[in-house]
């Protein structure tokens, strides 16, 4: 999986590219925590996320829990598969997603 | 009286047995159909019926006679019993009518005015009285099969054998001959039919014998055998499965490398992007669960094993896993810890788990 980051004042806007598995969820959790410090807004663009599982799903719930304490964290263009997995688990009513 | 009669027969090519111990009884009138794998010797057990290959052991009774006894009249026995091909095997330098009287005239003694006579009653009843004249080469691939049963027909068989009648059809043949066969199932001819036309076996046959491990492996009515198949192998020859397995022996093992063969398999049978993603989510999830919250032991021991069924589309995702019970599946749903347990149940429209003492067997239906 690619993660491509960009840092705007406060925002950090994360691309990702590939799989999110139990693989290489562990490397997306590493770089998000380096990378959060005084961060109030949290982007993670899912254009390019061809899937999803629930080892993803922790990470986006461990960066939400950190993101409702000093800011808000989105999710965009999230495809229609994953969309799907985060609906089942009911991460749509927990995570914003545009 | 039985039509046929096969005793523990039994054939082998060199090191290769085909056949093992083989019975089985036609009655007059019966309709049996049957089928097999390719190789699984559903056309040397056929063919045994009227020597054309000689079993290595046991016995073939036509009617009271024993075909395999060595004082046998072979050709007089031969004569209740018609045998159609696959390859027709018309005599290419006659003209139809002369491949359909050869045999009566030769045989049973017939004038060639009653031979002609009765093979154009024949030949009307199949539609091809207008080709009476014609020679094969003229013929399409369905009508030839038509004038090999004609022929058959013509020397009055007690029962008839068909070898795959349609295999060497164009698709836009094989229903005509099909219908000259139901035409003579409506008359009453006893027969058996080694065929791979499903739909066709189950509405004619009043028996279906599977074949498989050098024998009758199941045997049944047609709806027992294609709508409730008793033992595995038939189920997975009428059901047309397709398997996957993959061993897991580490915590650490090749998740990306299963999941490429996942979606190989999954393209190779047609899923959609969808369905493969929802194999390879439902596998990941229900392999983790299995890993990060049951009782794998020390020394990890899970295989996967995922079914797809052709006939009815269905995929099927199994897990054995050695080590103490869990059940992951009684987990709540909306447990935020066991959030691959919530995707499997949601995703899945069944889940079962049993426990053998050894291992966790889990299935799901997706």
């Amino acid at each position: 999986m690619n993660i491509q980051k960009t840092v705007n004042g406060s925002t950090l806007v994360v691309e990702l590219e590939g799989r999110l598995d139990t693989t290489t969820s562990p490397k997306l959790e590493e770089e998000l925590r380096n990378s959060i410090n005084g961060i109030t807004s949290l982007v993670i663009d899912f254009e390019k996320l061809e899937y999803i599982s629930s080892a993803g799903l922790r990470v986006l719930l461990a960066m939400q829990k950190i993101m409702n304490k000093q800011g808000e964290m989105l999710l965009k263009n999230v495809s229609e598969t994953v969309m799907e997995v985060l609906e089942v688990t009911g991460f749509i009513d927990i995570l914003t997603i545009e | 009286m039985s039509m046929i009669r096969v005793e523990n027969l039994s054939k082998a090519f060199g090191s290769l047995q085909v056949l093992k111990n083989v019975n089985l009884t036609v009655e007059k009138g019966e309709r049996i159909v049957i089928i097999g794998g390719s190789g699984c010797g559903k056309s040397v057990f056929l063919r045994c019926m009227d020597l054309l290959e000689i079993p290595d052991e046991g016995s073939v009774f036509i009617g009271e006679n024993e075909l395999t006894s060595r004082k046998a009249d072979l050709n007089r026995i031969r004569r209740k019993v018609g045998m159609v091909y696959q390859g027709f095997h018309l005599f290419s330098h006659m003209n139809v009518l002369d491949n359909i009287t050869l045999a009566p005239i030769k045989l049973l003694g017939l004038s060639r005015a009653e031979a002609e006579k009765k093979a154009e009653t024949l030949l009307s009843m199949v539609g091809l009285e207008s080709k009476k004249y014609s020679m094969p080469e003229v013929l399409s691939g369905g009508q030839k099969q038509r004038i090999a049963i004609v022929r058959c027909l013509a020397m009055e068989p007690e029962v008839m054998l068909f070898d795959e009648p349609t295999s060497a059809l164009d698709p836009t043949m094989v229903g005509e001959v099909l219908a000259t066969l139901r035409l003579l199932a409506k008359q009453g001819m006893t027969m058996v039919i080694v065929t791979h036309e499903m739909d066709f076996a189950r509405e004619i046959a009043t028996r279906i014998l599977y074949l498989d491990e050098q024998g009758i492996y199941e045997e049944g009515t047609p709806k027992e055998i294609f709508d409730a198949p008793k033992k595995k192998k038939t189920r997975d020859f009428i059901h047309k499965m397709k398997y996957f397995s993959w061993q897991i022996e580490s915590r650490d093992f090749d998740l990306m490398q299963m999941q490429g063969n996942i979606r190989s398999f999954a393209q190779r049978y047609g899923l959609d992007e969808k369905k493969a993603n929802r194999l390879q989510l439902c596998t990941e999830e229900l392999i983790y669960e299995m890993l990060n919250y049951g009782r794998p032991g020390e020394v990890v021991d899970m295989q996967v094993q995922i079914s797809f069924d052709e006939r009815d589309k269905c995929t099927v995702v199994g897990l054995r896993c050695k080590g103490g019970p869990y059940n992951p599946f009684e987990m709540a749903a909306d447990d935020e810890v066991h959030l691959g347990v919530t995707i499997l149940k949601h995703t899945a429209k069944r889940l079962d788990y049993r426990f053998d003492g050894e291992n966790n067997y889990l299935e799901i239906e997706l």
